[in-house]
């Protein structure tokens, strides 16, 4: 158990270490330079992958919806948008404020894809999200 | 620390973006297998950078050349990957990978800013940053473990 808490705890941190890399490429670049590198390293890495342990094309994928295909297009101006942020407010700071608008928007796509979930717990959480912002938002 | 409103809008709007790509990527996973759920926005995600670099022009905001770490994030990225499809399948789950993700994300990143590592300017939380995070990761972990978040 301790060991997949490890990898969990790990994993996380990769997140902010893989946005502060970025940022430091962006300061010597541009926000869109880094995540085209971002993702063109990525992409070789995965297609490396695949052509050793194979699986990348299963039969189920012929039945995708179009629009599931929109995620790199959304990457690319997210990776963009953290590696400029992470640059000019810090890495707590962007991961924070990210958490915050991904926590919200995610009851609200699931409110509206009609996901269970207990709404009092929604609310609580959403509220405590809020406040967090606005107090480090608030004018000191 | 205090954070002007444009980029405390943007980094809100990033997290949105966030959410999407989490439902678009997932949707892939669910008819494909993890590789192709990460290989395809990747794919896509180059082409879609090089047209918004060809439309953009970004000027380089530095001669000189960085360093080459620097180039290393897309590695780092596929681990995040690894490490999470791998979390989620044991006893963690999906809420217990994110919970405990955002754990690890938040204090290296506290410790990376408090130390300016990578090249990136350093910067102290103060006692409001400390209670703002308090009331976001505790409002988060409501929502991972009762709210139907993950």
């Amino acid at each position: 158990m301790i060991w997949f808490v490890l990898i969990a705890f790990l994993g996380g941190a990769s997140v902010s270490l893989s946005r502060q890399i970025n940022g430091r490429l962006s300061l010597s670049t541009s926000a869109m330079h880094a995540s085209f590198w971002n993702h063109i390293v990525g992409f070789g890495l995965l297609t490396l992958m695949a052509l050793v342990f194979g699986g990348l094309f299963t039969p189920g994928i012929k039945d995708i919806p179009f629009w599931a295909y929109l995620g790199g297009t959304v990457g690319v101006v997210f990776i963009a948008l953290s590696s400029w942020l992470v640059a000019k407010i810090g890495a707590a700071q962007t991961a924070l404020l990210i958490i915050a608008g991904q926590m919200i928007s995610g009851v609200v796509l699931d409110i509206l894809t009609g996901a269970p979930g207990n709404p009092a717990a929604r609310t609580a959480g959403v509220a405590l999200i809020l406040a967090g912002m606005w107090l480090s938002q608030r004018k000191r | 620390m205090t954070t002007s409103s444009l980029s405390f809008l943007l980094a809100f709007g990033a997290g949105v973006l966030l959410s999407l790509m989490v439902l678009f990527n997932g949707t892939l996973a669910s008819f494909g297998s993890l590789l192709f759920a990460s290989w395809v926005p990747h794919a896509t995600g180059t082409l879609v950078a090089l047209i918004f670099l060809a439309l953009m022009r970004p000027q380089k905001a530095s001669a000189k050349r960085p360093p080459l770490w620097a180039y290393a994030g897309g590695i780092v990225g596929a681990f995040t990957v690894m490490a999470t499809s791998y979390t989620m399948n044991t006893a963690l789950a999906l809420s217990g990978t994110i919970a405990i993700g955002l754990a690890g994300q938040m204090v290296f990143s506290l410790v990376a800013d408090a130390r300016g590592m990578f090249g990136l300017p350093q910067k102290l939380p103060s006692l409001r940053d400390w209670t703002a995070l308090a009331l976001i990761v505790a409002g988060s972990l409501i929502l991972i473990f009762f709210g139907g978040v993950a």
